[in-house]
């Protein structure tokens, strides 16, 4: 039976267009010359289309005959005829084409499977990229990725959608790796990923949330930063721009948004880790996340995720004055953390930028809460300085596990709290 | 502590004599810490409380610290502000300590952390006390991983401590707890209320030819100071034996190109 396979295989290479339907297969056992004679006058019968697939050529081996549908009757009756005996091998022909077909997809699908991917090890860029378009392919009704622009050094910067349909559903966003050095971020947000499109469907929860509200998940929002991490100084933390007049390049693309810009808690010196650059959304990226979502202009969440400190903030960072919602972000931060915490025991601390960490200005949540997205967050996740950026590959399981609490626990706030 | 400082072009050169301890002995539980009157309590989650906390911490690793024993604060339970004057400001903070390398809870420390003014460019001062039993018992180990070194035919060294995906071979562990401590002289150094310093990378160590009874090493590594997001560049000479401690012999600097140093980033 292992030829079929080759030899269907073929068959289907050459035949790619047609359809066999109640086509048969038929196995002759020829007991004679005379049988073989009669089967070699069939095989120059033109009319009947007949395919051998086995010739006539000695008693010794079967002959099998391809027999399109409109011309089984005729053959089987002159089969019937001359006393050669014959078996029905193949009794519908399409119908195992059509079995094989899926076998083949199930295999192509194996092998560059969305599952396959070592959720705790971190991966560089192209290994990421490749991944979504497995995730896509495997989960085609709920996950799609975007491209919403290209970097300083023109690789795509690709955003993931789970929608299960409608139109201009109100969203949440989720981006990790705007700070290159930054590896557990991504390689959370990959898990995350996964996550989501593994668990609708079966948790509850996460199903109404989808089934009202999409989801964007953008896990490298700082590409060039990440290549040039793996490639030459994995402690970069900045984009690539080039900054005129500086041999320094770079701008801390988390003090280049449109918030309280130029301020305190950023540098003006190209040379430093936190410069803010020349002006706000100078930087590429975060040009096409802001154009991103004002376009789309259904956001109701925010969630930047970064490391590490073990951290839920709020805004504002580019000022200490408390925001108007200060006491609903601040609750929503610390049952989250909560229910982090109650996985391992992880500590993590909540409250606004400005005073749980710096002052810093030009930050992303700042910028798109005073936009009106109100649920805006963001993650340091571990450790609180052991590793620091080198977070062992170990740990990037549970962090992401922990860490999902905590999403989910505010995405089921946003999902409850329509505004 | 008598310290030297030169200028040469862009560098700098701090060179420390043997380490005499400035103004407070601490021996735990031996060290009445002046009646805590703070003028203003904090909250414990916000920074001023964890960048006084990182720099007891320090302080602690300065003088407990070994390539078996590696300390981190794992909280502040308590903070309070009092301000000095023209000394300083001063942080009275309770707060939870781990020996890192074993995962082992070592109960509640109490510490003072004075800021000098900030132009007056000088290092913190600590006082601090920790309750329950401080010791942490690795004098098997420092024995045997001395005794190994010093009876070794060639000298060791490694490099890229951790990797880049966070990994430490098991025989270079020791180094890396080694390189976290003796940061800590230099950490405790360069912090103010505007640092939150921490030992990001390793990027080499080689052991140096010694005729006395204690070790020495040359290490290159790299600090992260979590509110600049600098990256500083480090070349510490250091010792260390299991009777002797850790002690850091000289200290340099290596400014990248046209970069600003962390201590005069304050906004």
């Amino acid at each position: 039976m292992q030829y079929f396979v080759v030899f269907l295989t073929l068959f289907l290479a050459v035949h790619s267009q047609r359809v066999f339907t109640g086509d048969q297969v038929l196995r002759i056992n020829a007991e004679s010359e005379e049988h073989i004679q009669i089967l070699q006058t069939l095989q120059k019968e033109q009319e009947m289309e007949l395919d051998f697939w086995i010739h006539p050529v000695s008693v010794d081996l079967p002959v099998d005959i391809h027999v399109p549908s409109v011309h089984l009757q005729k053959v089987k009756i002159f089969l019937q005829e001359h006393n050669i005996p014959f078996s029905v091998m193949i009794n519908n022909l399409q119908v195992l084409l059509e079995d094989e077909q899926a076998e083949m997809e199930k295999n192509r699908i194996k092998e560059r499977s969305s599952k396959s991917l070592n959720f705790g090890a971190y991966h560089d860029l192209y290994t990421i990229y490749n991944w979504m378009d497995s995730l896509v392919t495997e989960y085609p009704n709920l996950v799609s990725k975007e491209h919403i622009g290209l970097t300083y050094e023109n690789h795509a910067m690709y955003v993931l959608k789970f929608s299960t349909g409608g139109s201009s559903r109100p969203a949440i966003w989720i981006d990790a790796g705007i700070h290159a050095r930054e590896w557990v971020s991504s390689a959370t947000a990959v898990w995350t990923a996964n996550k989501i499109a593994t668990d609708y469907g079966h948790d509850s929860s996460l199903t109404s949330l989808l089934n009202k509200m999409d989801i964007y998940l953008m896990i490298v929002t700082n590409p060039d930063g990440y290549v040039y991490t793996h490639t030459s100084d994995r402690m970069w933390r900045k984009t690539r721009s080039v900054n005129p007049g500086s041999m320094c390049r770079g701008v801390d693309p988390n003090r280049n948004w449109d918030a309280g810009f130029g301020g305190p808690g950023a540098s003006s010196n190209p040379c430093s880790d936190s410069y803010h650059g020349p002006y706000a959304h100078s930087e590429v990226e975060v040009k096409n996340v802001v154009n991103f979502i004002q376009s789309h202009g259904q956001f109701k969440s925010f969630i930047s995720i970064h490391a590490y400190s073990q951290l839920l903030m709020y805004p504002y960072g580019y000022t200490c004055t408390n925001v108007p919602d200060q006491a609903e972000l601040d609750s929503v931060g610390r049952s989250a953390v909560n229910a982090l915490s109650s996985l391992y025991g992880t500590q993590y601390k909540v409250g606004n930028i400005c005073r749980i960490i710096y002052q810093a200005s030009g930050g992303s949540i700042d910028w798109s809460y005073d936009i009106g997205i109100k649920y805006s967050f963001a993650f340091e996740l571990r450790d609180t300085g052991r590793y620091g950026f080198l977070l062992p590959a170990s740990q990037i399981i549970p962090t992401a596990s922990e860490t999902w609490l905590a999403l989910k626990h505010i995405m089921e706030h946003v999902r409850d709290n329509a505004y | 502590a008598h310290t030297v400082l030169y200028i040469t072009g862009l560098q700098f050169v701090l060179k420390l004599t043997p380490h005499t301890p400035a103004a407070s002995p601490s021996v735990p539980g031996q060290e009445d810490i002046q009646a805590a009157m703070p003028v203003e309590e904090l909250d414990p989650s916000h920074y001023p409380a964890t960048r006084a906390a990182k720099v007891a911490e320090h302080f602690i690793n300065t003088r407990y610290g070994s390539p078996f024993a590696w300390f981190g604060s794992s909280g502040v339970k308590k903070a309070g502000l009092e301000d000095m004057g023209v000394l300083g400001t001063k942080y009275h903070i309770e707060f939870t300590l781990k020996e890192m390398t074993r995962n082992q809870d070592m109960g509640l420390c109490s510490a003072e952390v004075l800021f000098h003014r900030a132009d007056e460019r000088k290092p913190p001062q600590v006082q601090c006390t920790c309750s329950g039993a401080f010791q942490v018992n690795t004098s098997a180990e420092e024995e045997d991983l001395y005794q190994r070194l010093r009876n070794a035919t060639s000298l060791l060294s490694g490099s890229d401590i951790p990797n880049s995906v966070g990994h430490i071979d098991p025989e270079m562990a020791p180094f890396w707890h080694l390189g976290g401590v003796a940061s800590s002289f230099i950490m405790l150094r360069e912090s103010n209320e505007s640092t939150l310093l921490n030992m990001a990378h390793i990027d080499n160590f080689t052991q140096m030819e010694t005729k006395d009874a204690q070790l020495m090493f040359q290490y290159d590594i790299l600090l992260h100071d979590m509110v600049s997001q600098e990256i500083l560049k480090w070349k510490l000479l250091l010792s260390w034996s299991p009777d002797g401690g850790v002690k850091v012999l000289e200290a340099e600097w290596d400014p990248k190109c046209q970069a600003i140093p962390t201590s005069s980033i304050l906004y």
